[in-house]
């Protein structure tokens, strides 16, 4: 019978939801919106510069062309040898006012000792192209010099290499420290948690100032209308992630390659995958996501039922909204060092872990005891939260007036 | 649970919001099969004891019982109510509302169908179904949240002022479906400050005034027990002779005179003052009291002033001018 109850709810909760023109609006703007953001600058950048990017090199020392044309073409120009001869420049001004090269840059023995040159342009390049151009001559002109002294010149370029050895067993985790994926996960369930739980406020404000759980709660008990709402909310959130998930896969799996073929310049993206999070942090970000969501949904089923108007409300989720803002605070600072005692402690207090914990795992690694000791702490605050929040419900939703005290707060716990 | 226990029993119940009382001490019993009024002014307690039946407040002191059992056992399936202030689900098509509320009371989905699309049809809301709740009038909010309310095919309905806010046509539509209610042997319990409806449809009143219950009776009895108060006198000639010691007011109505009688006052005195006058009598009756003056001879002018102020035909006292100057006084 209850179950009954519960589904309507559930079912009419989310169906409204799915089917309306917001829900298909953000689902699919969003990754439309991520797409755009990444693609379209670089693939704009690159189709509409195709005779800009065209450059002759005139190389004077004789020995930097290679290196230098093939970080050229790395970074996107086209590049044709030029000899030096007395009339070369002239000749090549004449072919960049025809439109046949963008420009031409010239090297010589300044290049080699100061990693100096002129670019000879019709217009003038863009910061990037500058900036390419220009670490590029240096980078060749370096290579150049290091290796006339015996040394791994492309291994030095890159940086080197530094190789840590943990010397405690602080950090099990087994992906590397990468710090966007934690940043971007944790403001991202910092985002979904506070607009779900929201949603669930809102859907029960409604329904109190618009008086129909007056009808409802006459036939039904308002536990399992509250439960009906906060999982059909959540159906709805899953809903929308997995659209995102799957076309975020299907983006990479599918689209990047594609788009590779289609424009090899865009090649610098498949770095990008490189930072996607792989399905362990994933089913991770998930668990953190839905644990965060039934807490703060329940906290925000509670102070919908016991306002009257959007106004109260407003004013009544704001310790909820700083309870969710602490932990973005401190997340920097948790991702960099994620195994000191304040990490650690902050991370563990369960309406701080979802986004805490998940920036401590993705920045580092953390003892897989602490993972699950945080899932029993969140899984049993969801408990505490369903009871007092439901008490409060039970007696919030069919009150009018005003807002209640704190004290009046605790005896509806108490007597409900 | 008594299988025969009455539709619905209160036993003392009260109930206090802050330092206000808003239901005192209440009994009340409504028979199986009845059509029941509940009638008082704005603010007399309607809403709350209708609340408390609903388990939507719960009484201070005192026990709510339905059917002769537990409330919160039956509620559900067998009881419809309609609350005065009437919510939807602004957003959703009709007919989903309407399934969605049956759902919740235990019908099938399938079945809810039916039945709302033919409750639509009934109260002609055909082309509406698949149309926002909001795009419709309040008026036929009203007929979809009634179709709800009935959805599960209650024994109990329990409507509160139902008539508000319809137009008389539809006044009209809601009324004859209430009687067809009734004739079917649905128990109805409905809260109303116009005393003409509940005239006409209630079988048992239960008046109420500042929280307090100041009758409880079957209609037809309270009536009969009451008549010998009124007579209803068309004449011409004199009038000085009206007036007298037995009259306690005089009243407009049906074109003629209602004369008032103080408590055991002689009616032949004043057919023989009027005889005596010289006066034709054309009519001399002795009436069915209205509701509205058994109320106002229980509760006092003052309660009734707020429930019988639509009754501008019969309530307005003889010689006083229209409400509007009344007022200024």
């Amino acid at each position: 019978m209850m179950w009954r109850n519960v589904r309507a709810v559930v079912r009419r909760e989310y169906l409204q939801r799915v089917r309306s023109k917001w829900f298909v609006i953000s689902t699919v703007a969003a990754p439309l919106f991520m797409v755009g953001l990444f693609v379209l600058p670089i693939y704009f950048a690159e189709s509409s510069e195709r005779a800009e990017r065209e450059v002759a090199v005139v190389d004077a020392t004789g020995v930097l062309y290679d290196r230098l044309a093939a970080d050229l073409e790395e970074g996107g120009w086209r590049v044709q040898r030029v000899e030096w001869s007395s009339t070369a420049q002239v000749e090549l001004e004449r072919r960049a006012e025809l439109g046949e090269i963008g420009g031409f840059v010239i090297l010589d023995e300044r290049t080699l000792s100061a990693g100096e040159a002129t670019f000879y342009s019709l217009s003038r390049p863009n910061s990037l192209r500058r900036l390419t151009m220009r670490s590029a001559i240096a980078r060749a002109a370096m290579a150049h010099a290091l290796e006339e002294r015996g040394v791994d010149a492309a291994s030095m370029l890159r940086g080197g290499d530094l190789r840590v050895e943990l010397l405690s067993e602080a950090g099990t985790g087994t992906e590397d420290p990468r710090f966007i994926v934690a940043y971007a996960g944790a403001f991202f369930l910092y985002m979904v948690i506070l607009i779900y739980a929201v949603a669930v406020m809102r859907a029960t404000l409604e329904e109190k100032t618009s008086r129909i759980v007056e009808v409802v709660i006459s036939s039904m008990q308002p536990w399992h209308l509250m439960l009906g709402k906060i999982v059909g909310v959540a159906g709805v959130s899953f809903t929308q992630m997995g659209v995102w998930l799957v076309s975020g896969v299907l983006l990479t799996t599918l689209g990047l390659p594609s788009l590779i073929a289609a424009q090899p310049d865009a090649l610098q993206l498949v770095d990008l995958a490189d930072v996607l999070p792989g399905a362990g942090l994933l089913t991770l970000f998930l668990g953190f996501f839905v644990f965060g969501f039934f807490m703060y949904s329940g906290l925000y089923a509670a102070v919908g039922a016991m306002c009257s108007t959007e106004e109260e409300a407003q004013q009544a989720q704001f310790p909820l909204v700083m309870l969710l803002v602490v932990p973005i605070i401190f997340v920097l600072p948790v991702i960099e060092s994620p195994n000191t005692p304040m990490a650690t402690g902050l991370s563990l207090f369960p309406l701080f872990t979802p986004i805490l914990m998940w920036g401590r795992i993705a920045g580092g690694g953390v003892p897989a005891w602490q993972i699950a000791l945080s899932f029993v702490l969140m899984a049993a605050s969801v408990l505490a939260i369903a009871w007092v929040a439901g008490r409060i419900y039970k007696t919030g939703i069919l009150m009018t007036g005003k807002r209640p005290t704190l004290p009046e707060l605790w005896r509806w716990v108490r007597e409900a | 649970m008594h299988p025969d226990g009455p539709a619905v029993r209160l036993r003392g119940v009260s109930k206090r919001f802050g330092k206000r009382i808003a239901v005192s001490d209440l009994d009340l019993e409504v028979p199986r099969g009845v059509v029941c009024g509940l009638l008082g002014p704005n603010g007399s307690g309607k809403t709350t004891t209708i609340r408390m039946i609903m388990g939507i407040l719960h009484p201070d002191e005192g026990s709510v019982s339905l059917f002769g059992g537990d409330p919160d056992l039956v509620r559900r399936a067998r009881v419809g109510y309609l609350p005065e202030e009437r919510g939807v689900y602004r957003k959703m098509k009709c007919l989903d509302l309407i399934i969605f509320l049956g759902e919740i009371r235990g019908v099938s989905r399938a079945e809810a169908r039916r039945r709302g699309g033919d409750g639509l049809d009934r109260l002609g809301l055909a082309g509406w179904a698949d149309r926002k709740v909001e795009d419709l009038s309040k008026g036929m909010q009203q007929k979809v949240q009634f179709i709800a309310t009935v959805i599960h095919g209650p024994e109990l309905l329990i409507l509160d002022e139902p008539f508000s806010g319809l137009d008389p046509l539809n006044q009209d539509v809601l009324e004859e479906i209430v009687l067809d209610f009734r004739a079917r042997g649905t128990t109805i319990l409905f809260s109303t400050h116009l005393m003409d409806q509940a005239e006409r449809l209630c079988e048992r009143v239960c008046l109420i005034s500042n929280a307090r219950k100041v009758l409880d009776a079957d209609l037809a009895e309270l009536k009969a027990s009451e008549r010998k108060g009124v007579i209803a006198l068309e004449f011409s000639g004199p009038d000085h002779w009206i007036g007298g010691p037995e009259v306690a007011r005089v009243e407009r109505a049906d074109g003629g005179l209602h004369l008032i009688l103080t408590e055991g006052g002689d009616h032949q005195a004043i057919l023989r003052r009027g005889v005596e006058a010289g006066a034709e009598i054309l009519r001399f009756d002795l009436v069915e009291p209205r509701l509205h003056e058994i109320f106002v001879r229980h509760a006092g002018a003052d309660a009734a002033g707020d429930a019988g102020a639509p009754l501008a035909t019969s309530g307005r006292r003889e010689g006083q001018p229209a409400p509007v100057s009344g007022g200024a006084r």
